[in-house]
């Protein structure tokens, strides 16, 4: 990792450079990739180490096990519910935060007066912590006195008395054989108040989009009879394609990574009825503390992620500059 | 000028231009409503009463009257939730005679205010280092270099956490009687640093290479240019990682939670999710908590608005 200063213009008069300016470069680069590789990068290459590990009972010592871990991980009746919750809970999270963000972002661009102050307003939730939010919407629905305990209390509502609070009532009888679905109500509000949280980034990076495509491409849509829904459907949408692509994974990596408000909100319960994946992970690898099982889901959700950030770099195209 | 050209057109939707700016402005004042309405009801919440928190059935305001109508003259709020939160003690040597004894505002909120200031002034600074070499130099291994970040950012937390934790330990161990809080700040640098270079590159990238040129001319060493000449005028994005970096921090739970292995050294995050086991059916001092961890959060946004923008757009549109 030899920097060369070939970028230092020719014409430069520099007569003799000091040793330092010549590696400046490098020590500019150091600490950053220093505490990068610290706190980052050999963290992540111990763990997948770990994955294909496991201690030995008697001595403590690292053996070398294959993709036991691994086998024993798809094994468990666990991980595949906990897959299903994930399953579920991205698809219903990514689907109605998309669509209430463009529609969000549509609205704001009509050029309204007031749109920074709109904008401004809109966007703070996402200056909160999951934790926080967690506990707001917790809120909304404790046992009795929250304010929408009531109305999700209500049996004609949602049939029958199923338990006090919607976090702690257990999920309708399955139609889908084995797979979890209708899922919990619980992991339904869970979806909702993620959605909520993430909602504003959504908005301002689409209609980040949407101010690119040109307003000429529009007019001259219009003027050769296209309807306001015909031009979104034929100019708008294709332009801002990438980026909803891009928000979508953006959104599912956090989906898949996001822990804190499962841990304010519903703490995996009822049961295990909001288990993510990534609750999954916290369970194993810091309250049961096996590592080499902690370890191979990680690295299956590295893996997962991996795949979503490759695919954002190819649309993204990132230039070489 | 887009509604004047569409006149042309005759469609169904067609408004008078006053009408649709109304029914513009009246959506966009319902979703505005409906995004802060979680946490204007939690502010709320926090100044109930306990006797109104356990309102049957529950009500949004604590305005009703003995005879069940809503009056403004019958409001009742009261600071019986942050009475709760600070636990204010007398004490004859404390500065203004009483003692903060909740441990949110005694213990996990200086650490929060300490972790936020010191990873956010570091990572300002390393991610300016950084990103002034991946913006002007040219070397092998450049762009392999930016696109491993990015990588990096893929990999869940919990599974560098996984390891780290271990490392925690371990230090812990060595050395007994280490400062712990060091650690901490170390990790969070770690964490916030691969985005934020990017996000500082994207801006660097904006400042025109002739400004250092001249300066360089003119005697300046290349050091002196990125100090005296880039990083002044890239201060607003600089001040938008800060700002961005300090409220990650602010706001982060798990990293520090499974981190400290003490009590004392845990953030306010830790303070507000310790408090819902505390405060079993108190719910307006837990509501209370959530405002005082989440107002100077809000506050600082308010009034840098613009700054936050930016580095949001700048980063993701980039990554």
């Amino acid at each position: 990792m030899r920097a060369t200063a070939s970028a230092t213009p020719t014409h430069t008069p520099v007569p003799k450079r000091s040793a330092f300016a010549r590696t400046l470069p490098f020590w500019l680069l150091l600490p950053g990739l220093l505490i990068i590789a610290a706190i980052q990068l050999y963290p992540s290459l111990f763990t997948f180490y770990l994955s294909v590990q496991r201690i030995e009972p008697g001595t403590g010592r690292y053996v070398f096990r294959g993709l036991d871990n691994f086998a024993r991980l798809l094994s468990t009746q666990q991980f595949q519910e906990s897959l299903a919750h994930t399953v579920l809970f991205l698809g219903g999270y990514c689907a109605f935060t998309l669509a209430c963000a463009l529609g969000i972002a549509l609205l704001l661009r009509q050029r309204v007066r007031l749109s920074p102050l709109y904008i401004t307003l809109i966007f703070v939730p996402w200056v909160l912590s999951d934790v926080v939010a967690g506990v707001i919407w917790r809120l909304f629905v404790v046992p009795e006195y929250g304010l929408f305990s009531p109305f999700f209390a209500n049996p004609d509502l949602f049939g029958g008395s199923r338990g006090i609070s919607i976090l702690t009532s257990p999920a309708a009888p399955s139609i889908l054989g084995d797979l979890p679905f209708p899922p919990a109500p619980a992991l339904i509000f869970l979806m909702l108040a993620s959605a909520w949280k993430i909602l504003p980034f959504t908005t301002l990076l689409i209609l980040a989009a949407l101010q690119t495509v040109p307003q000429e491409v529009l007019e001259s849509g219009s003027i050769d009879g296209a309807t306001g829904r015909q031009s979104f459907r034929y100019i708008t949408l294709p332009l801002i394609l990438p980026t909803l692509a891009v928000t979508l994974f953006n959104l599912t990596l956090g989906g898949i990574n996001g822990v804190g408000m499962v841990f304010s909100l519903t703490g995996g319960g009822p049961g295990t009825a909001t288990e993510v994946l990534s609750y999954l992970l916290y369970s194993i690898g810091f309250a049961r503390l096996d590592f080499g099982l902690a370890a191979a889901l990680s690295t299956l959700m590295s893996m997962l992620n991996l795949v979503l950030v490759v695919s954002t770099l190819r649309l993204t195209g990132v230039q070489e500059d | 000028m887009a509604t004047t050209v569409k006149s042309l057109t005759p469609s169904p939707f067609h408004l008078p231009k006053r009408a649709r700016s109304v029914l513009l402005n009246l959506a966009l004042i319902l979703v505005c409503m409906l995004m802060l309405f979680p946490v204007f009801s939690t502010l709320v919440l926090s100044f109930k009463q306990q006797s109104d928190v356990r309102s049957l059935p529950p009500r949004l305001f604590p305005c009703n009257t003995a005879t069940d109508t809503f009056d403004l003259a019958a409001c009742r709020f009261f600071g019986e939730g942050y009475e709760r939160v600070f636990l204010a003690k007398p004490s004859p040597n404390a500065l203004l005679g009483f003692q903060i004894t909740g441990r949110i505002f005694s213990t996990y909120l200086p650490n929060t205010v300490l972790y936020a200031f010191a990873t956010a002034f570091f990572v300002t600074i390393i991610s300016a280092m950084s990103a002034y070499v991946y913006s002007r130099y040219r070397f092998r291994g450049r762009r392999a270099l930016m696109i491993a970040l990015l990588v990096l950012a893929g990999v869940p937390v919990l599974t560098m956490l996984l390891a780290l934790q271990q490392t925690a330990n371990g230090i812990r161990r060595i050395i007994p009687g280490y400062e712990e809080r060091i650690f901490m700040i170390i990790v969070y640098v770690g964490l916030e640093l691969p985005f934020a270079i990017w996000v500082v590159k994207g801006f660097f990238d904006t400042i025109p290479k002739e400004l250092e040129e001249a300066a360089l001319i003119d005697g300046c060493s290349r050091f002196g240019a990125l100090v005296r000449v880039v990083a002044p005028l890239a201060t607003p994005g600089l001040m938008s990682i800060f700002l961005l970096a300090f409220v990650n921090v602010w706001n982060e739970f798990i990293v520090n939670y499974l981190l400290m292995s003490k009590q004392n050294l845990r953030g306010a995050m830790y303070g507000v999710f310790d408090f819902i086991a505390q405060s079993l059916s108190s719910y307006n001092a837990l509501a209370a908590a959530c405002v005082l961890v989440m107002v100077p959060v809000i506050v600082v946004f308010l009034f840098t608005r613009r700054v936050f923008f930016r580095a949001m757009v700048e980063g993701a549109i980039k990554g």
